[in-house]
């Protein structure tokens, strides 16, 4: 299958082999599936019918939490072997820097690809099952979408530290301090959110949550898509692998 | 020989990243808790109790266990390394003693996290404008969370011990923690090893729920942690290693 692929893409292939990196973004996809289960069995049948909607308010909290540290432990799974055994000196005799970076991040994307599509096939199987009203096509391409940009810049950051660092402790430091900041900056006011680079799956969230504290009952309210924000956040995410590209690749080895 | 162990393992970590992250990491829910305290002072009146909670729930719920996890697999590193596991299970000592040399550290840098926390919580409660001190349950709270900590640290110990990754044991720290929330919402939190530290550190409420069910919460960490290093020994005894 991977005869199609350039040779330092089938190389990073070849590499990964036998690690079981896979598992990562499994069993993490193992847990939402508990998660959800759990999710689904404290709604009244009443609820059911405001059943995606739910979920589309609620999987950004739960992808601010483990995302971060999802990619670093992915990133740094797939960098440590040449961090490890010392390669890079001898690999860049017979390949550039950048190429390396560029085949490095595209094998990281393919398994949050991976996840990404395994999410929104569990969304569509609790939703199946349970016959879950409050379904818009737009809602769940621009919830996968956001969930595979926002994870795709983390990657980029996350690549690039495991790769720099001998210690792989620093990078998924750096991936619990990304989760924790995530989680928090949902309580922040929207102009000092707009700063936590692990928070954006929750900014592009396209449903918001009303909780009557009298009558408590929880109403759930579409938000238009911050289309500009995101052309935005597309463009610093190329700004950043390109910053994070040179300096990988003016690193002394 | 332990004394050896606890002594070289020392010296391993001497000059590494390990504090740094030990100092650093908790000082963000300290932060983010306050400044969210603050914003919120009008649903949450009970001063210090409320300050707690800010500060612990998400630290304790999700990302303490993650931070255990790096410190063991931190601790493991070096075996993992080339052919150090010839040399370690090589070693004049018994396997047991290279286990509990290792998780002596491991302990000690918890209580160091926790302590940190607390003198974090401290300052940023004076800080806040709070009044006096903090209630002297908080200290008991603190060491009771240690203690439910033990058997988080036992099993990730295990777990970094056997997964040649350094990342792994990590994600599955966290995937342990938030399946911990779960179990404790469900009153079962007791027959999880993840949720006991959350449980301990009372960090979801301001009312001690654990005083009534001290002893059962005992046993569990006691068992718990029995459990995991006698697994860990038992692999070392008997399991060939992967050098």
């Amino acid at each position: 299958m991977t005869e199609f692929l350039s040779p330092q893409v089938r190389a990073e292939h070849q590499k990964v082999k036998h690690t079981k990196a896979l598992l990562v973004p499994l069993g993490f996809l193992g847990f939402y599936f508990l998660w959800t289960m759990w999710q689904i069995s404290s709604m009244k049948p009443d609820e059911f019918r405001t059943g995606y909607t739910m979920l589309f308010y609620q999987l950004p909290v739960m992808n601010a939490i483990l995302l971060p540290l999802m990619i670093s432990v992915t990133a740094s799974r797939i960098c440590d072997m040449e961090v490890k055994g010392d390669t890079l000196k001898l690999l860049y005799t017979v390949q550039k820097p950048g190429s390396f970076f560029d085949c490095k991040y595209l094998n990281g994307f393919r398994y949050l690809v991976f996840f990404t599509f395994g999410q929104g096939l569990l969304i569509l199987f609790f939703g199946s099952i349970k016959k879950f009203g409050g379904f818009r096509a737009g809602d769940f391409f621009l919830y996968l979408l956001t969930v595979l940009t926002v994870s795709a810049v983390i990657l980029i950051i996350q690549q690039t530290l495991s790769l720099l660092s001998e210690n792989q402790l620093f990078p998924l430091g750096i991936g619990i301090a990304g989760s924790f900041l995530g989680l928090f900056s949902m309580f922040f006011p929207a102009p000092v959110a707009r700063f936590v680079l692990w928070g954006y799956y929750a900014v592009f969230s396209t449903v918001g949550m009303d909780w009557n504290k009298d009558t408590r009952i929880i109403h759930y309210y579409e938000i238009p898509f911050p289309t500009r924000k995101f052309i935005l956040f597309l463009a610093f995410g190329i700004f950043i692998f390109l910053l994070c590209r040179i300096v990988f690749t003016k690193k002394e080895v | 020989m332990l004394t050896r162990c606890i002594h070289a393992e020392k010296q391993k970590l001497r000059h590494t990243l390990i504090l740094p992250a030990c100092i650093l990491i908790p000082i963000i829910p300290a932060v983010m808790g306050t400044f969210n305290y603050m914003q919120n002072l009008e649903i949450l009146k009970s001063q210090w109790y409320s300050l707690w909670t800010q500060h612990t729930l998400f630290y304790a719920s999700f990302f303490f266990a993650p931070l255990i996890g790096l410190y063991c697999s931190y601790i493991w590193r070096l075996e993992h390394r080339y052919n150090n596991w010839n040399k370690i299970m090589t070693a004049p000592v018994p396997v047991s003693d290279l286990f509990f040399g290792k998780l002596v550290w491991i302990l000690l840098i918890t209580l160091m996290t926790q302590l940190w926390t607390g003198i974090l919580y401290l300052i940023s409660g004076k800080l806040a404008g709070l009044p006096g001190i903090f209630p002297p349950e908080i200290v008991i709270w603190i060491l009771r969370g240690t203690l439910g900590a033990v058997p988080i640290c036992c099993l990730q110990l295990f777990l970094s011990m056997k997964i040649r990754s350094f990342s792994i044991p990590v994600g599955i720290g966290l995937i342990g923690s938030v399946l911990g929330v779960l179990f404790n919402n469900e009153g079962i939190g007791i027959f999880w090893p993840y949720s006991l530290m959350l449980l301990g550190m009372n960090s979801n409420g301001t009312k001690d729920t654990v005083l009534k069910d001290f002893f059962p919460f005992l046993i569990s960490v006691t068992a718990f942690s029995v459990f995991f290093c006698l697994t860990a020994i038992w692999n070392l005894k008997h399991q060939d290693v992967k050098a």
